[in-house]
């Protein structure tokens, strides 16, 4: 036989290699193939997952200024303590739980146990101040501790302002992520992008000597510039603030300024609010304390929700109401608009109306017997306005209600108003509810419906698009975003409004809402008085929401207010006597900040105040002479023969036939008087008493027109002791005004 | 490197004695030290070389991280490694002059020198908790089971050449490979050392099945393994180990239990690796999974870095050349001038390819996770100077081939 390879030998190696080839190799290769082409994508995916570190820093969520650019809302810088247990070794682990605790208040051995977690990221703690962090760095160095803590930047919303347009603003939870107001209505805009430091790391979770790492760099998040003045709220706030406490309000109160040619609102107050700083905490004391004082359980839980959902509640536009006789502005502009009525068409209040065989009441059981349109506004009379509702009809009194709308949501750029879509449409008001609605019972809408109408009905007949928001602005300042403010429609002609605006002049002058005039300021308005019936229905108790909406200058109507107490308890529950000073007060402060300047009557003239002469220098008797001039009686101090100083100061306002003081040496200036008590007094009280007390006073408010004006305000407080002659501002209401 | 040693000693002194019994038998040869014919085998050494050279960058790729890490020198494994290169290339070279057939005589010694070697080695300290090294002190770890599969080439070929016509009975045919054979793998189970073993039946079979044994014994081979095997793996706790890694075999990505997470952390690395190389792979250096993902990118799953950094392609040229050196070797030992060197050669290049196979089966988690070291590739001095001292014998075998050599 062969000394090599026989042929047998030959084909069983060939069977061999040919096996090891094609199965052996083949697998293997068919192997890879699946794994690196079929697989390969998601495998790597698995396989970045675990060797990339990625790192995210939060944005900086971006600042809510006012109109003015004064900051509401803004973001902090703040520190994420986080722990990085891979790094902490047996060695280091007592001190860096010791220190730490110390430093964070957290207890020792939970940050033993956690820093026994097989992780390297496990936060400790967050948002800490920087002044927190600054021991945290100092610890370090103390101990030498390199790594195992780690410190992230990461940002904290404050709220400068506290208790202030709360409900407004909103704010936001632990994340930064906005839970409420505009903080959650511009969420996405405001919160921005977080950036994202990604680098590779090895198995135990340090970088690796790697060209990997890839920085996305955070996005700041837009600012939001708000149509709301910072000045306008700020004056809202405190009215609304001193008229809950003084009204003994039981259900929170709101109030809204509004621009009546573009929307923006300037104001908007929600009273029986809370601090956005520290959102959850109950703020009314009484309420937090009675929670407090619940045993621990459901219903405790049940309580601090219910009350942090009312506080956090934006009344003025997610509350509904019956609007009452504020609304009776829309009924007459409606009438008026289709001709049916005009000012002089006679009507007659017998005290009552019946209507498809129901009596329906006037406010004044005894009825206002004759009266025109114009007075009928004025006296608020519902047997009127029942009738003015008949002529217009069902189609085209929603017709109205239509346009004014109060069939659909405003759109105002905040979360929470609700959209009703149950409301009477003609064919289902019959007599009886068309003749209620005429007067604005039995329908229910909300503060900021009602405010858009009255800007509507003023403005030369425009439905405004309510907003808070006018830009909003990139992290450089760029505009993002500017409101809209071209209006919806108009609901009623320019002539139309200029008339009801004058006869809603005369009734903030003379008629029902004359506790909202001020001198000057052309205030139009209509005072309401609103009866929450299924809370009688439901507790048998008959209560109240008191409102007042007008607004200023008449002649060119330039913003709107409407005030708003729910559940009064006070002296009086109608919205003439409690609504309408508050009304009257802020908008006094306001109007001249808004720069609308004051323009008088004739009548107003007569009564108004002069500008004191200047005498100082000349004689006695040509002093004398130069103050009755102006029918000022003059008061003299001292024994000098020259005048040698004068109060009020030359230029300074004094009352017609009020009395200037002089003085005719140095050592009588020093003299000096004390403000009596001038508050809750009749005028001729007031009269009296500073008469006695040798000072000026300067009436405001519904002296100049009432008929019976009791002072609430005295401009200088009581016991200060100022010279003699001085001018205190006295405030004056009806306060037994109703409707 | 245990085996090569001997044989450098002992063959001057007998040089004498050989010359007569060479011409009229057909085993026995002409006493040469040298191997007569001139040329060694360039397609062969170039193969050899090539997948050497690219084996040690490979290696200082893979390694350098978990060496910087866990010795605190990026060039620990590479530096051994390339020692250990150029002293098996020097052992290669010397050992493809010296003619194969003085194997003849290092038959048997090797074989009871392996014996006892994996005896040795059963009372050595056990590392993760098997016996399978000796120290060498700084020479590093020897593993027997590498000799025993050299011995157990080299004395097959040499029975098989020597009672070739005998090879239909059951006597000389089938008896003492069976014996030789059992008592080998036995020792390796002991250690436990499975895939060895399973090396070893391979490598046994191969060389039977070319040798001449008749077909019907494989038939009864196969049926008693399976059976062993079976009892082995049902009644008994030999092979406990082996079990939980063909359960996470099934499923590497099962998060099951820890243990088993614990137990498949390799073979996933191995699997991300792969993955993340995809047709092109990563660039050489590039590999994310070797920083102290894949645990000892440097040994048995070296060629998962591999295929990350070169991707499948690059893969693929390396899987091909293994083929071509297993080719080139089987082609010089059907050439070769007798038998003991046509087995000797096949047994030897073989063993190569079935390492290759199993190894990157492994690595693709083909088949259950069980320790191969992939050739050339895998850090391991003793081993490297061994498998290139393999490689000298081949050499040596197709200098006598009667193939072309260019």
């Amino acid at each position: 036989m062969a000394k090599g390879t026989t042929i047998r030998m030959w084909r069983r190696t060939v069977f061999v290699l040919l096996a090891l080839i094609v199965v052996g190799f083949g697998a293997i290769i068919f192997s890879l193939a699946k794994l690196q082409l079929v697989e390969g994508s998601s495998l790597q995916t698995r396989a970045v997952d675990q060797q990339l570190k990625d790192t995210s820093f939060s944005a900086q969520r971006g600042t809510i200024y006012d109109c003015n650019m004064k900051p509401l809302a803004e973001s902090a810088s703040v520190w994420k303590v986080v722990l990085e247990p891979a790094f902490i070794t047996d060695k280091n682990r007592e001190v860096i739980a010791d220190g730490l605790s110390k430093i964070l208040g957290m207890d020792k051995n939970e940050i033993i146990k956690r820093s026994m977690k097989k992780t390297y990221y496990d936060e400790l703690k967050r948002k800490v101040e920087t002044d927190v962090k600054d021991q945290i760095i100092q610890f370090k160095v103390d101990h030498k501790i390199d790594s195992g803590i780690r410190l992230i930047e990461d940002y904290k919303r404050y709220y400068p302002y506290g208790e202030f347009a709360a409900p407004v603003l909103g704010f936001t939870g632990t994340d930064n992520q906005g839970l409420y107001g505009l903080e959650k209505q511009y969420d996405s805009y405001l919160t921005g992008v977080p950036g994202k430091l990604v680098t590779a790391k090895n198995a135990i979770g340090t970088d690796m000597p790697f060209q990997y790492e890839q920085k996305v760099n955070a996005q700041n998040g837009d600012s939001l510039v708000l149509t709301i003045d910072e000045v306008v709220q700020h004056f809202l706030e405190k009215n609304m603030a001193e008229g809950v406490v003084e009204n003994k309000v039981g259900n929170r109160a709101c109030a809204i300024v509004m621009n009546v040619k573009t929307g923006a609102i300037l104001g908007m107050a929600v009273k029986g609010d809370f601090d956005p700083n520290n959102p959850f905490a109950v703020a009314d004391k009484e309420e937090a304390a009675k929670i407090a004082a619940m045993p621990e359980g459901d219903a405790k839980k049940a309580a601090l929700k219910a009350a942090q959902e009312k506080q956090w509640r934006n009344k003025s536009i997610s509350d509904t109401y019956y609007p009452g006789s504020v609304f009776k502005m829309v009924t007459g502009s409606s009438a008026m608009e289709e001709g049916v009525v005009n000012e002089s068409t006679p009507f007659f209040c017998g005290g009552s109306i019946k209507v498809a065989g129901q009596t329906i009441h006037c406010w004044r059981s005894r009825g206002h017997g004759s009266e025109n349109f114009v007075q009928g506004l004025c006296n608020s009379c519902n047997p009127v306005f029942v009738q003015i509702g008949e002529k217009l009809g069902p189609q085209r009194f929603f017709k109205y209600f239509s346009a004014f709308g109060f069939t659909s949501k405003t759109g105002i750029d905040l979360p929470g108003e609700p959209l009703r879509t149950i409301y009477y449409t003609p064919d289902k008001l019959n007599p009886v509810e068309l003749a209620t609605e005429s007067f604005g019972q039995n329908f229910s809408i909300t503060p900021i419906q009602m405010i858009t109408a009255i800007a509507a009905v003023s403005n030369g007949g425009y439905l405004v698009q309510p907003h808070v928001v006018s830009q909003i602005l990139d992290e450089d300042g760029n505009i993002v975003k500017t409101a809209d403010t071209t209006p919806k429609r108009q609901v009623i002609s320019a002539d139309t409004s200029a008339r009801m605006c004058k006869i809603l002049q005369t009734n903030a002058t003379i008629g029902t809402a004359k506790n909202g005039y001020l001198p000057g300021y052309r205030i139009g308005g209509k005072t309401g008085t609103s009866q929450k019936m299924d809370v009688k229905q439901k507790t048998g108790v008959m209560q109240y929401i008191a409102s007042y909406g007008g607004f200023a200058p008449a002649d060119d109507p330039q913003v709107a207010m409407l005030v708003f107490f729910d559940e009064p308890h006070g002296n009086s529950y109608y919205g003439a006597a409690v609504a309408g000073p508050v009304f009257a007060k802020t908008m006094e402060e306001i109007l001249p900040y808004l720069g609308v300047q004051r323009k008088y009557t004739d009548t107003e003239l007569a009564k108004l105040d002069v500008k004191a002469p200047d005498v100082v220098g000349k004689t006695i008797d040509e002093a004398k002479s130069a103050l009755s001039k102006q029918k000022l009686t003059p008061k003299i101090y001292g024994s000098g023969t020259k005048i040698v100083s004068q109060v009020p100061e030359a230029g300074k306002t004094i009352p017609q036939n009020g009395t200037m003081v002089l003085f005719t040496d140095e050592k009588s200036s020093d003299t000096t008087v004390t403000v009596p008590k001038l508050v809750g007094l009749s005028l001729p009280a007031v009269n009296k008493a500073a008469a006695n007390a040798g000072l000026n006073i300067s009436i405001t408010g519904a002296a100049l027109t009432g008929t019976n004006p009791v002072s609430n305000s005295q401009s200088i407080a009581e016991g200060t002791k100022v010279p003699p002659g001085t001018v205190v501002v006295v405030g004056f209401i009806e306060p037994n005004q109703v409707e | 490197m245990t085996g090569t040693k001997p044989k450098n000693n002992t063959a001057p002194r007998q040089q004498k004695q050989k010359e007569q019994t060479e011409k009229p038998k057909g085993i026995r040869k002409k006493f040469r030290v040298f191997s007569a014919r001139s040329g060694l085998d360039m397609p062969f050494l170039f193969l050899v070389l090539t997948l050497l050279i690219i084996g040690l960058i490979m290696l200082f790729s893979a390694s350098f991280a978990n060496a910087l890490y866990r010795h605190g020198s990026s060039y620990f494994f590479i530096s051994r490694q390339a020692f250990f290169a150029v002293l098996g290339v020097a052992a290669m070279i010397a050992i493809s002059y010296f003619d194969y057939h003085h194997l003849h005589k290092f038959a048997i010694p090797i074989l009871l020198f392996s014996y006892m070697l994996l005896a040795i080695v059963l009372f050595m300290k056990p590392i993760s908790g098997v016996h399978r090294w000796i120290s060498l002190g700084p020479l590093g770890q020897f593993q027997p089971s590498e000799l025993a599969k050299f011995a157990l080439i080299l004395v097959f070929s040499h029975l098989i050449s020597l009672n070739f016509k005998r090879m239909d009975t059951f006597r000389y045919g089938v008896l003492p490979y069976i014996l030789i054979l059992g008592s080998m793998t036995g020792l390796m189970v002991l250690e436990p050392h499975v895939s060895a073993t399973v090396i070893c039946v391979l490598l046994a079979a191969v060389m039977l099945f070319i040798g001449g044994v008749r077909l019907r014994w494989f038939g009864l081979a196969f049926g008693g393994a399976g059976a062993v095997v079976a009892y082995l793996v049902l009644f008994t706790k030999k092979f406990s180990y082996a079990n939980d890694r063909i359960i996470a075999w099934l499923d590497p990505f099962s998060n099951a239990s820890k243990a088993i997470m614990e137990d498949t952390w390799q073979t996933r690395q191995s699997l991300y690796a792969i993955g993340s190389g995809g047709l092109l792979g990563l660039g050489l250096g590039q590999s994310r999974q070797k920083y102290l993902y894949l645990p000892e990118p440097q040994n048995d799953f070296i060629f998962a870095i591999v295929c990350e950094e070169l991707g499948f392609i690059g893969a693929l040229i390396i899987i091909i050349l293994f083929a071509m050196l297993v080719w080139r070797g089987i082609s010089i030992s059907l050439k070769a001038k007798d038998k003991f060197g046509m087995l000797l050669g096949i047994g030897l290049v073989v063993q190569v390819g079935l390492q290759v196979v199993l190894n990157i089966a492994v690595v693709t988690n083909t088949i259950p996770n069980t320790g191969i070291s992939l050739p050339f590739f895998s850090y391991g001095g003793t081993s490297l100077v061994l498998l290139l001292a393999e490689m000298g014998v081949v050499l040596s075998i197709s200098r006598t081939s009667a193939i072309e050599k260019t």
